[in-house]
């Protein structure tokens, strides 16, 4: 490109940068809400990645004095730290979520483990306070299952001795497999599900300014000066990838080191491929900016920009698994998922920052980020064309 | 310097022609006024110099080389003042001049005289660090002035450079084009204002629904109406008039338009033996709005 055109490059990207520091709004819907969001659910699923069974507050109502009902009470309370003193009124302790769950040992428990045959009634009683999470109430019915079945192995073994620790959990380890250093936490899935809907946000202050442009005159000014179509959609194009670029950087700043200040959890980036992250961050930029283009020369006045280009955000990040993760929709929503760009971004974010993933694993991801990014680009240019200046 | 041959256009699924025919020809140092009601093709003509659409129809030339050619070579020969605030609001006066200076292709030091010589014309020098926003509608003018002016074209093309500003903006701003004209620089002043025509044009071209209605030197066109006697004469009969020629009115105006025998001096004894009194009389001149009227048998204003 010869200097004179960079010289014209450089001024309307000074004067695009210029607008956008000017533009709280734009700003605020850049950088802080995307924090804001990382931040929020970050906190608010902190427990949903790790569910804090072993330290809910709760109670046992001991109905049954045999030996065994002590043995599961034991197993329990080991396992659960103390309990809670069993309030007079523990029904409305747990309406009210004072106590998240009780255990009530029901007289004949002892009888039913010493059996030598397995239980046919319930004489273990798990009730939680109404608002539990699902996966939590599964897990400690699963527990207290577990649990029974333990003592119940142990008085049938007794004679046989058991050293200490040994237990029926001990026969079994679960661990979430990430391939690396890297920990699966609401930190980890939420900086690149929220960095990445933030990314595509540049729609709506790149078309607020582009129909401001359009609509003063200021573009066909600017084309009767003798500037080129293209160049107009690179000055346009460059600042906003520098955008995504900073957006980045303080989206996982805030991963790494606010996080934990605030009580939450920290962003990992032990054992994450740098270049694979940037290549991922990039095409993803690519993505966002071309289909902000796209949109920006698509839409004709202020209305349409403030509403179709946030509207597509939020449905592509519904669709996308930035709002639901993609792994708890069932498969035919799984399947709609693929087709949102800001999926591809969030899945090669994941390959990278959760499965230890390198840059042929993300290939893919990037692939279809870089090919979507082009075609809106080559339809923005078709737009910007033929609608005029 | 710039000549229109025959040019016509005809926007994407329009019924009819934007502009049809239309031969004109600007030179150095004069302002060639172009004045038509909204939707008479101004802008079309100015949109097609200006380089944002193509020549459909017939020739442009500009100092004999076509238009596509001289805009492909040195499009900045050609500045528009368009008739929106074509700049950045959010952006200051300085910063406004510096983005579109560049984009003129204007480098180094002689950019920064471009910006402050403009500065100096459109008297922006102490707002330049005012956001564009801020400015009051006549100090935008100016600015619109100024970003027009930055890279010394030979020939500027205002687009109605004066809707929306106060009088004094106004004096100002047309002292301003004066003052281009008689440094040498080719206008083209598009307007729906008869006043500011008549105020500023040397030349002038009255277009109406696409078509050239009539082309000359302003003092050529405004003597046209020379056998015109026209009186605004409250109770008047159409009767006491017709002897003396073909009658026109309009509310209390008339028109008559003398035959070749009739003396002005016999109209007016004619008004006194009949008991009236004119208020107005107007011979031998006529302004431009009577000329649009003449030539469209519309008011200008009606048919904006």
């Amino acid at each position: 490109m010869p200097s004179e055109s960079l010289a014209v490059l450089a001024a309307l990207i000074r004067k695009e940068l210029l607008a956008l520091r000017r533009d709280l709004h734009g700003l605020g819907a850049l950088f802080v809400m995307p924090m804001i969001f990382i931040v929020l659910m970050s906190l608010a699923l902190q427990h949903y990645y790790n569910p804090p069974a072993a330290s809910l507050p709760y109670a046992l109502d001991v109905r049954d004095a045999g030996d065994a009902a002590r043995l599961v009470q034991g197993l329990w309370v080991r396992a659960h730290g103390e309990p809670r003193p069993l309030p007079a009124d523990w029904r409305e302790a747990l309406r009210s979520g004072e106590l998240k769950y009780l255990v009530v040992l029901e007289p004949g428990l002892s009888a039913a483990l010493d059996a030598p045959a397995l239980p046919t009634a319930a004489h273990l009683r798990l009730l939680t306070e109404p608002g539990i999470d699902g996966h939590l109430f599964n897990a400690l019915r699963a527990e207290l299952v577990g649990t029974a079945g333990d003592a119940k192995a142990r008085l049938e073994y007794m004679s046989a001795g058991a050293s200490p620790g040994a237990s029926m959990a001990a026969l079994v380890q679960a661990e979430r497999f990430a391939g690396g250093a890297v920990r699966p936490t609401a930190v980890q899935q939420n900086v690149p599900a929220w960095l990445v809907f933030g990314m595509f946000f540049v729609v709506a202050s790149m078309s607020s300014l582009f129909i401001q442009e359009r609509s003063s005159g200021t573009l066909a000014r600017l084309r009767s000066l003798g500037v080129p179509p293209a160049l107009m959609l690179a000055s346009k194009a460059i600042p906003y990838l520098g955008v995504n670029a900073l957006q980045a950087l303080l989206m996982l700043a805030v991963g790494v080191w606010v996080m934990p200040l605030l009580g939450g959890e920290a962003l990992s980036l032990a054992g994450v491929d740098g270049a694979a992250l940037a290549v991922v961050l990039l095409a993803t930029g690519v993505a966002a900016v071309g289909l902000s283009l796209a949109l920006a020369c698509a839409v004709r006045t202020h209305a349409q920009a403030a509403t179709v280009g946030p509207i597509l955000n939020v449905l592509m990040g519904a669709v996308g698994g930035i709002m639901v993760p993609r792994f708890v929709m069932p498969p035919l929503m799984q399947r709609v998922a693929e087709w949102s760009p800001m999926n591809w971004g969030l899945e090669g974010l994941l390959v990278v920052l959760l499965r230890g993933g390198g840059l042929a694993e993300a290939a893919p991801h990037v692939l279809r980020l870089v090919v979507f990014g082009l075609a809106m680009l080559a339809l923005a240019a078709w737009l910007f064309r033929r609608r005029g200046f | 310097m710039l000549v229109l041959d025959r040019l016509g256009f005809r926007y994407p699924a329009a019924t009819r022609r934007s502009l049809a025919g239309v031969s004109l020809d600007a030179q150095r140092g004069r302002v060639l006024g172009l004045l038509g009601p909204n939707g008479a093709g101004k802008t079309t003509l100015i949109s097609i110099l200006a380089g944002l659409l193509p020549v459909q129809e017939g020739r442009v030339e500009v100092d004999g080389v076509p238009l596509a050619a001289l805009r492909a070579e040195a499009p900045t020969r050609i500045a528009v003042a368009p008739q929106d605030y074509a700049f950045y609001p959010m952006l200051t006066v300085a910063e406004n001049l510096a983005c579109f200076a560049a984009a003129a292709r204007l480098t180094g030091a002689r950019r920064a005289a471009r910006v402050d010589a403009c500065l100096a014309t459109a008297q922006l020098q102490a707002f330049a660090d005012v956001r564009a926003e801020r400015l009051s509608g006549g100090l935008k003018r100016r600015l619109n002035l100024a970003i027009a002016l930055l890279a010394e074209p030979q020939l500027v093309l205002f687009d109605e450079p004066t809707v929306g500003v106060d009088p004094q903006s106004r004096a100002f701003v047309l002292d301003a084009i004066r003052a281009l004209a008689d440094g040498g620089m080719a206008v083209i002043y598009a307007s729906h204002y008869m006043e500011e025509i008549e105020a500023i044009a040397d030349r002038v071209a009255i277009l109406d629904q696409g078509r050239l209605l009539r082309e000359g030197p302003l003092a050529e066109l405004l003597s046209e109406g020379g056998r015109v006697l026209r009186l605004r004469a409250p109770g008047l009969h159409a009767d006491t008039l017709a002897r003396f020629g073909r009658v026109a009115r309009s509310g209390e105006e008339w028109s008559v338009q003398l035959d070749d025998a009739a003396r002005p001096a016999e109209v007016l004894a004619a008004l006194d033996a009949a008991g009236v009194r004119p208020q107005h009389i107007d011979f031998g001149r006529q302004n431009l709005e009577q000329l649009f009227m003449a030539l469209t048998h519309r008011s200008l204003r009606d048919a904006e």
